[in-house]
């Protein structure tokens, strides 16, 4: 029985992978780097969400005293502050592992150990800078729930549901009505043919890293809302958001998008069969996954493009 | 006064294959230059090496005297896209396509320079009239176009911006008889204030339309045979 409970929650698992799995699909087709560093980016931006709400709540609270312009202004720090944060992110993983690296033999191994080893390390010093504690941000959707049709919608779902909607829209329509986006898709679609209009993949990457790293910052700050923030808090997005870009087809949007919402769906469903449970989310996950890709090698992607290259 | 193309000694190759031979090859102003020769001899790399898309490469290549060449072992495409703004356009064998976007957004990837990008619309509709066969399918995906046409759009994608050098791998490769006239009377017909480099096997294609056919055989230039008529 589908009741809408289930809906919600679904929806709000696929918002939160739809954002990883884009990045990591953006990111490989563009800049062919599998970017392991995004669970770091992730645990980084909740951080600096947490440090600089922390900071501004005194003035915000100073300020506007306990009004909706007082939680207004500090949902918009929040998210900015995370947005801010992956971006910035996205601008150290391109000095690390894009620049030195980006014309040896083996670009994409290297680059997968270099983000692998900058992702560990980060993980390390957060765990080294703020402990192992869970760390608590504000509520900026605040706390309480809607009742529609019998469903029960707690303000931070839907937030999340709407929060990652509007920037996922918003990057869509970056990528598909802007110059900087079209070179992006050309990029992404064949490199060769983007060098020979002009496009390098220096001036490409610097932009890519850093809307990846604030969809990742976005991811943070969504996902605050219902769980606590800790160093490793970017491993399970991390995963989740490089399987669902594989299941996607590695380098298609639409592919990735399919894909965080049939695994958002599977894993409401499989979680809320009596028998199954939570324990077996992961097990159904991954089982799922490995079928699609030994039945299509090419992901929901190749299911989706009807092009030839 | 510089020649437009000056390659002196430049060998390259794909790792530990050795494809061109110490190349001499001058190219001057006005000059649409046929480059001929079999499967596997050279015409693609020459190509590739002039706008660093080989493993590597060594020996000059001067650009309105301008050195674009040098030794390079890594970085294959590195500096392409900084070349071709330097002004040279290239419609590469197997057309490099990108199969996701619309014809007119494929043509709008081509306009890399200010002005180009401002008169892109203008540039579209003149690509249009150069192979009317596009108009009606501005909106169509490249990835679901015909050999025929891909050539096409990747031809006018190199002509959306102009340059001093343009460089055609193959332009009749893979296409019906009738269509690849089509595309080279296009080619022919185009106003060339720098040079034109056509790879081409078939000779009957270039004769009598190319200032000079010179030949490659097993990576190295076999005559400059000039003007050639061959009936």
């Amino acid at each position: 029985m589908m009741d809408l409970n289930l809906v919600i929650y679904a929806l709000n698992l696929a918002a939160i992978y739809a954002l990883m799995a884009i990045g990591i699909s953006i990111l490989w087709s563009s800049v062919g780097m599998i970017n392991m560093a995004h669970g770091a980016t992730f645990a980084v931006s909740g951080y600096a969400a947490w440090l600089v709400t922390g900071a501004a709540k005194p003035i915000i609270a100073a300020t506007f005293g306990k009004t909706a312009i007082a939680s207004f202004v500090m949902a918009t720090t929040l998210v900015g502050s995370s947005l801010i944060a992956g971006a910035l992110c996205g601008l150290v993983i391109f000095a690390l592992a894009f620049l030195p690296i980006h014309d040896k033999p083996n670009y994409s191994v290297r680059a997968l150990i270099i983000t692998l080893a900058l992702n560990i390390g980060t993980v390390q010093g957060l765990l080294w800078m703020f402990g192992p504690r869970n760390r608590g941000l504000p509520k900026i959707f605040g706390f309480g729930r809607w009742e529609i049709f019998g469903a029960k919608i707690r303000y931070d779902q839907a937030g999340t549901i709407i929060g990652a909607a509007i920037i996922m829209a918003l990057t869509l329509g970056w990528l598909r009505y802007s110059r900087r986006g079209l070179e992006v898709r050309a990029m992404m679609q064949n490199a060769e043919g983007a060098a020979y209009s002009g496009i390098s993949r220096q001036m490409t990457a610097l932009p890519v890293l850093m809307l990846t790293g604030a969809l990742a910052g976005m991811a943070a700050a969504l996902l605050s809302q219902t769980i606590f923030v800790s160093p490793t808090s970017g491993a399970i997005p991390l995963m989740k958001g490089l399987t669902i870009a594989l299941l996607g087809g590695l380098g298609s949007v639409p592919g990735a998008m399919i894909g965080a919402l049939l695994i958002g769906f599977l894993e409401a469903i499989v979680g809320a069969i009596p028998f199954l449970g939570q324990r077996y989310v992961m097990f159904a996950t991954f089982s799922f996954i490995i079928i699609v890709l030994i039945i299509r090698p090419r992901g929901i992607g190749g299911l989706l493009d009807d092009t030839r290259e | 006064m510089f020649e437009l193309l000056e390659i002196k000694q430049l060998s390259a190759g794909y790792g530990p294959l050795r494809v061109l031979h110490e190349i001499d090859l001058t190219v001057r102003i006005g000059e649409r230059i046929g480059l001929v020769g079999l499967n596997g001899h050279g015409k693609t790399t020459l190509i590739r090496a002039i706008t660093h898309m080989t493993g590597w490469q060594q020996g000059s290549i001067l650009l309105d005297g301008v050195e674009i060449g040098g030794t390079r072992s890594l970085g294959a495409g590195r500096r392409t896209p900084a070349l071709v703004k330097m002004g040279i356009g290239v419609a590469p064998q197997g057309d490099a396509i990108f199969p996701g976007l619309s014809v007119r957004k494929h043509l709008e990837c081509g306009a890399h320079t200010k002005l180009a990008w401002r008169e892109r619309r203008m540039r579209i509709e003149r690509v249009f009239d150069i192979f009317p066969p596009l108009r009606a399918l501005e909106h169509s995906l490249v990835g679901r176009l015909s050999g025929g046409e891909r050539r096409m759009v990747s031809i006018g994608r190199m002509l959306m911006t102009e340059a001093r050098l343009y460089l055609i791998d193959e332009p009749s490769l893979g296409l019906a008889p009738k269509i690849s006239h089509r595309v080279m009377e296009a080619l022919w017909s185009l106003p060339v204030e720098g040079a034109m480099i056509i790879a081409e096997q078939n000779v009957s294609l270039l004769t009598g339309r190319a200032d000079r056919i010179v030949g490659m055989h097993a990576g190295r230039m076999r005559g400059d045979v000039g003007h050639v008529d061959l009936l």
